[in-house]
């Protein structure tokens, strides 16, 4: 007798420890925001680090003067954001504010939809930097009409061709305004050895493994492929890959692979080492964002001295001004800061921080953050053009802070350098012709569940396309599978919420 | 009872030793046990167990009607036979040769060599491989073009997926693995060699009729612990030799349960598939364990 009760006290104490081990909401273990000794808020930030190392402390405490704050930074790096912002919402150890970069990714949106950060949609009038963000980027960055946090206010559409000047002149071909021209010089740069050294050595694109922010992508804007999904007069939901233009560009890149115009393995090169071949002269065009043309002239110093680029945003597949376009997959929302309930305790708490990210959008918080400090990282002219004075030393401790600023345009003073401002010259004008995602704000469970798992068939699919492993039929059938496994749904879905929103 | 708290303890220091295994496993290995009740909701971490809602079997039902799954598992059976039969006998069959390598020194360095890869991350593992394999510039295919052969896409290719993640395994794990058997060969009795010699047995002899058999309960034993292991093949290094090209015999189990759960936070379901991989090595090892013993060897419980 009495050992069964041992045993049953044992098992219970089993039991509940187990239970206790495994589940429950963490409280949170960081402290929160709160007023230290001399009157600075404390602030926690769950930052996304877009460069190699964090930042050092100058630039930091420049912020933290001009923001009245404490700040204490928490990086992911962005390589690993995926794994690491679900593992800090799985175990509730979260920040002050936390950046969410992929709002299409299931958890990250099942938590917001679940209330674990605050809505801020009451509260942004009160502060004259965040009144100022337009409805139209408050919509697209709600979700089911709620905003969960601060949008990042990005560029709408960034992308563009990037060609070497230099190889086009010495090969005396124009800078080509077609997708036809821009294969003839891709033929060109292959066959016609551009950089003169007698070896043919050389290709036309250099291409990485990502069919959203390489060429593919950028290539079927061009022959009229709808972002992401498009939407029928009559409310009908098609994705993109069922266009027109979708199959044309897998045909384009199927002609560069099979010709050997564009790195024959493309499909599993890595960024860095696409930007570092570029760099040594092994081939002469460039499909990504516009402003990396700068970082490419950079990492071509003194392996490529003559390298000259040209940026392109005009590239149609017709010749007619009136086809221009350009995809915008987040409609310029870089994703949000949100705010946890979790860390953020009160309206008040929630006040004093989203004064802060007010602060971050003033025009000297921006300076910082884009340049860093005056004289020890750029000087700056009459005209408020700025010159970096030592590119190294601004990689190194204002470049990671760059990419968490909360707005990224409409400030006076900017690049003297002439290749940034015709970047960002024709990134502006990109805005005119963008082809947005019309469903972008819209929700539907199952695209939330498993769209990303069910898109890998399709990116397969269009691999194989392209490097021959797999013909037309063999696409489709992909598609069909898509459509079998879920795509019929997510479209349903789709079409539904569309319905809801845009009435009928 | 009391015959039992006896033998508890007279041999207390032995049990003392267990201890700590005892609480390794209660800890790391059955305490998160609970946590696979989570394949019967849609978990929300901030729910939590109590608040997530029950879905009962939905998340089973996915598993065994997506067309993933039938994929998943014959990629994960394939590559795992294809484990056991190639990569299996070779350190038996390295160990057996070292042992017959009498030059002290001689045998001692070839060690060393062999154990090297082992301490190898198969991030560099792979980062090598992708160096010498490459199609624009890698090693490899530059010898085949200056022979005049025809570049191979090796990195993606459905064809070479397979014989690159065996080899890898092989170049890596061979030499470390050798060290069971070559422990379990230095307690064979040396009368037994003498012996045989006398019967007139040559070198290959003498493996073949006494030093295979004697270390033969150790391969069974390794045969039937790697079997409880199947679907575990080891997910840092096809998650990284993946790629669009070659996904659809590569993906395995343990990429999938990262990129559905960890990636895509669909934590419930990343859970029933690993509840399921949990449940077939469970059965295999039984299965195998049964076998052995019918065999006439001991197995391993």
């Amino acid at each position: 007798m009495k050992r069964k009760i041992a045993k049953l006290a044992a098992l219970t104490l089993c039991c509940s420890l187990l239970l206790s081990a495994c589940g429950g909401t963490k409280s949170g273990a960081n402290p929160s925001s709160g007023a230290s000794a001399d009157g600075r808020a404390s602030i926690s930030w769950l930052n996304i680090l877009q460069t190699p190392s964090p930042p050092t402390d100058t630039v930091l405490s420049k912020i933290e003067e001009a923001t009245n704050t404490d700040i204490k930074f928490s990086w992911i790096p962005d390589a690993s954001k995926e794994e690491r912002l679900n593992t800090s919402l799985a175990s509730g150890s979260l920040a002050d504010i936390v950046t969410l970069t992929i709002l299409d990714n299931s958890s990250v949106r099942n938590a917001l939809k679940a209330g674990v950060f605050w809505d801020v949609a009451p509260y942004l009038d009160e502060y004259p930097n965040l009144a100022a963000i337009s409805q139209d980027m408050r919509r697209s960055a709600s979700i089911e009409g709620k905003l969960y946090g601060v949008p990042l206010q990005k560029q709408v559409a960034r992308n563009g061709v990037i060609v070497r000047k230099d190889w086009l002149d010495k090969l005396g071909l124009p800078v080509p305004n077609t997708t036809d021209e821009l294969m003839q010089v891709a033929k060109a740069f292959t066959e016609q050895d551009p950089d003169g050294n007698g070896v043919k050595d050389t290709t036309g694109f250099m291409d990485r493994s990502d069919l959203v922010f390489g060429a593919f992508k950028t290539l079927s804007s061009y022959f009229g492929t709808p972002s992401v999904w498009s939407v029928s007069e009559d409310g009908q939901v098609t994705p993109e890959f069922e266009s027109e233009g979708y199959l044309k560009t897998m045909d384009y890149m199927k002609e560069l692979y099979d010709n050997g115009y564009i790195n024959q393995d493309f499909a599993v090169t890595a960024k860095t080492d696409q930007q570092q071949n570029f760099a040594q002269g092994k081939a002469g065009i460039y499909v990504g964002a516009l402003f990396d043309s700068k970082n490419l002239l950079n990492l071509a110093k003194g392996i490529q001295d003559d390298m000259e680029l040209v940026m392109i945003n005009g590239i149609t597949s017709t010749g007619n001004e009136s086809d221009r376009a350009i995809w915008s997959t987040s409609n310029g929302v870089g994703g949000l800061l949100a705010f946890p309930k979790s860390e953020v305790k009160d309206e008040e708490e929630l006040k004093r921080v989203l004064k802060f990210v007010n602060d971050l959008m003033s025009e000297e918080v921006y300076t910082l953050m884009t340049y860093g400090l005056e004289d020890v990282h750029y000087t700056i002219d009459e005209n408020k053009a700025v010159t970096i004075k030592d590119t190294s030393l601004w990689q190194q401790e204002v470049q990671p802070f760059a990419g968490s600023r909360p707005k990224e345009s409409g400030f006076e003073i900017h690049d003297s350098d002439p290749l940034r401002k015709e970047a960002n010259r024709l990134i502006e004008e990109n805005e005119s012709f963008a082809v947005l995602n019309p469903l972008y704000s819209l929700e539907s469970p199952t695209n939330s569940e498993q769209g990303s798992e069910l898109q890998k068939m399709i990116t397969d699919a269009t691999y194989k396309y392209i490097l021959g492993k797999t013909d037309l039929n063999g696409f489709q059938q992909a598609v069909q599978n898509w459509r079998k496994a879920g795509g019929d749904k997510i479209i349903a879905e789709y079409e539904a919420a569309y319905k809801a929103v845009y009435g009928k | 009872m009391l015959r039992h708290f006896k033998s508890l303890s007279r041999n207390k220091l032995l049990y003392l030793m267990i201890l700590p295994g005892f609480v390794y496993f209660v800890i790391f290995k059955y305490f998160p046990m609970g946590g696979l009740i989570i394949s019967f909701q849609d978990y929300q971490p901030y729910l939590g167990i109590q608040g997530s809602p029950w879905v009962g079997f939905k998340h089973f039902v996915r598993l065994f009607t997506e067309p993933t799954f039938a994929m998943l598992l014959r990629n994960t059976l394939i590559l795992f036979a294809l484990e056991l039969a190639i990569f299996f006998p070779i350190p038996i069959i390295l160990a057996l040769m070292l042992n017959e390598v009498r030059h002290k020194m001689f045998r001692n360095s070839i060690q060393t060599m062999v154990y090297i890869p082992h301490f190898m991350s198969w991030v560099i593992i792979v980062s090598i491989t992708y160096v010498f394999l490459n199609v624009d510039g890698g090693v490899v295919n530059e010898i085949i073009a200056a022979f005049g052969g025809s570049k191979i896409s090796f990195l993606t290719s459905t064809e070479w997926l397979r014989p690159m993640y065996i080899l890898q395994i092989i170049w890596k794990e061979a030499g470390w693995s050798t060290i069971i058997y070559l422990a379990a060969i230095t307690v064979v009795d040396p009368q037994l060699y003498e012996a045989a010699e006398m019967d007139g047995a040559s070198r290959l002899r003498k493996i073949w009729h006494v030093t295979l058999p004697a270390i033969r309960p150790v391969i069974i034993t390794l045969l039937i612990l790697k079997i409880g292991n199947t679907l575990e093949l080891g997910f840092e290094h096809m998650y990284l030799l993946l790629n669009s090209l070659n996904r659809e015999i590569g993906e395995i189990f343990d990429t999938y349960i990262f990129t559905a759960g960890l990636k895509n936070g669909q934590l419930s379901f990343s859970t029933t598939v690993g509840l399921f991989k949990g449940v077939v090595g469970l059965i295999l090892v039984i299965l195998a364990n049964r076998l052995a013993k019918k065999f006439g060897e001991d197995g391993v419980y």
